[in-house]
């Protein structure tokens, strides 16, 4: 006897575990390999010129082949990667700082919470040229834009976190006499965390974001700028290299910084 | 409107709009100050800076770049806008299709797209078309990834009384998703018109022969910082206005169509 279809269309019908015998977690990866497949043998078969497209195995191997290379690793990799951790550390310092000072006086919030609200509304990058032409083409104007792109977010979901500290809670450190440190440190900080660590890891994000973005449009050093000189260069291969060298880079910081603040987050303990 | 929001707030102090006005006013300031200090030629005063953005704007060449980033701006914003979000209505119904999707999409999304441009480049040729395509992109991927988790949140019983309704897929969509997911429509609206924005400017300033992400730059290479800050100036209104539109646009919908019993 044949089934007879359902009558209930399905986006009522319970979440199938499986479609045509595969999870969906397996479906993900089904997608993936058909896109790299589908590139690779697009580029194989001469339908596209090199200079436009290269199959996915060069580029994966010609990025294994950076990996070895000592002017790679220490110019762009390692001198990124401090320049995104100097911009990562002073946006959660002054970000965490200006979120609390917002939270203490009513002036400073509703001074600056309009700034805080429109501030992703405007192209931050604009302001890249001035920094490179009052401070040069170094580290500094990479840092100070970078940092500036990312405090923002780190402010306003550390705001909303000291927001939401318990009123109770207040009142207990009112009553126990404590003194704005004490209160800092063992109501406010621990009430917040899980915001301030929510805005932490898109800290980390915007950060390598606007590290890579600026090296990218001009600098002299560092993976963005390898990227843009292989394009320059019409080195076709090097360019993808580094395109999926720091595709991968990105991802597996934000996964890494992601899984290790999830270990500090009391409220998904 | 301002003396309305004045009067509401009888508490303490000034009104609301008085602490923002006095930072800004602080940080003109403190410009002025320090680059009267310094008097060097990379560091202008703001007055210089407006200055020469008036006769930037008396300038038809600056004025065709201006037209074309917004062309070209409108464009991308409006196909972003329309593919993301009926792209999203029609995957946030299905649950597991979504979970099997939504990864390689947040994946991509954590990716700074800006290093992707080489291959609009190659394959779009330097133009309207690459960049217009890349800040597509840009904004297509949030409205999607917002507007999938909006469509997931759709009430189950509501859903359930299309079903029994026997609705079709078209009203569907039309009387129960739409409605339901239109407060996350407009903040998607708002939040993916910064990002097209700067995609298309970081674009600009990648390669372009016009628009003002090439101009930004172009002036860079004269180093005429007064220039430079009198463009910016210009991009921040030009970003600010529709935004505060859209920030309107979305407090409508909202007081219309938000469940008052979440």
């Amino acid at each position: 006897m044949r089934r007879r279809p359902s009558v209930v269309p399905s986006y009522v019908r319970p979440t199938p575990r499986r479609v045509a015998g595969l999870p969906a977690a397996a479906w993900t990866l089904v997608l993936v390999a058909a896109a790299v497949v589908a590139v690779e043998l697009y580029a194989r078969s001469g339908a596209v010129s090199r200079l436009d497209l290269i199959p996915v195995s060069e580029m994966a191997t010609r990025s294994l082949e950076l990996l070895g290379n000592r002017d790679f690793v220490v110019d762009a990799l390692l001198r990124s990667m401090v320049l995104i951790c100097a911009s990562f550390a002073a946006s959660a310092v002054v970000g965490v700082g200006v979120a609390y000072l917002m939270a203490r006086s009513r002036w400073v919030h509703r001074a600056v919470k309009p700034y805080v609200n429109v501030f992703y509304a405007l192209p931050i990058f604009a302001l890249y040229p001035v920094m490179v032409v009052m401070f040069g083409t170094g580290v500094v104007p990479i840092v100070l834009l970078a940092t500036l792109f990312s405090v923002v977010i780190v402010i306003s979901n550390a705001l909303v976190g000291f927001e939401s500290t318990p009123v109770i809670v207040t009142k207990l450190a009112r009553s126990l006499e404590m003194t704005r440190s004490q209160q800092l440190r063992k109501i406010l900080l621990p009430a917040a965390l899980p915001d301030i660590l929510a805005g932490l890891k898109l800290g980390l994000a915007y950060a390598i974001i606007a590290v890579l973005a600026t090296e990218f449009i001009l600098a002299t050093t560092g993976l963005g700028q390898v990227v843009n000189r292989a394009y320059n260069n019409f080195n076709t291969v090097d360019m993808y290299a580094g395109i999926l060298f720091v595709s991968a880079f990105a991802l597996l910081a934000n996964l890494a910084l992601g899984a290790a603040l999830r270990t500090f987050d009391w409220r998904r303990r | 409107m301002s003396a309305g929001t004045a009067s509401r707030t009888p508490r303490r102090g000034a009104p609301a709009w008085v602490p923002p006005l006095v930072l800004a006013a602080v940080v003109v300031a403190a410009w002025t100050v320090t680059a009267a200090l310094a008097d060097s030629a990379v560091y202008p005063l703001p007055t210089e800076a407006l200055a020469s953005l008036r006769s930037d704007l008396g300038n038809s060449r600056f004025l065709e770049s201006v037209a074309d980033t917004a062309r070209v701006l409108l464009l991308s914003y409006a196909a972003a806008i329309a593919i993301g979000s009926i792209a999203g209505m029609l995957l946030g119904l299905s649950a597991f299709w979504s979970a099997a999707v939504l990864p390689v999409v947040y994946a991509l999304n954590s990716v700074p797209k800006i290093v992707l441009y080489p291959i609009f480049l190659l394959f779009l040729g330097i133009g309207d078309l690459s960049r217009g395509s890349f800040a597509f992109v840009s904004g297509v991927l949030p409205m999607f990834l917002i507007m999938v988790e909006a469509t997931a949140g759709v009430s189950r019983l509501h859903l359930r009384l299309a079903a029994s309704l026997g609705m079709s897929r078209w009203s569907l969509m039309r009387r129960i998703v739409v409605p339901s997911v239109l407060p996350s429509l407009a903040a998607a609206m708002r939040l993916c018109f910064g990002l097209t924005l700067i995609g298309l400017l970081l674009a600009e300033m990648f390669s372009g022969s016009s628009g003002l992400g090439y101009e930004l730059l172009r002036n860079l290479s004269l180093a005429r910082v007064e220039n430079i800050l009198g463009q910016v100036v210009l991009i921040g209104v030009l970003a600010l206005v529709p935004t505060l539109a859209l920030q309107q646009f979305e407090l409508r919908i909202r007081n219309r169509y938000e469940e008052v019993s979440a």
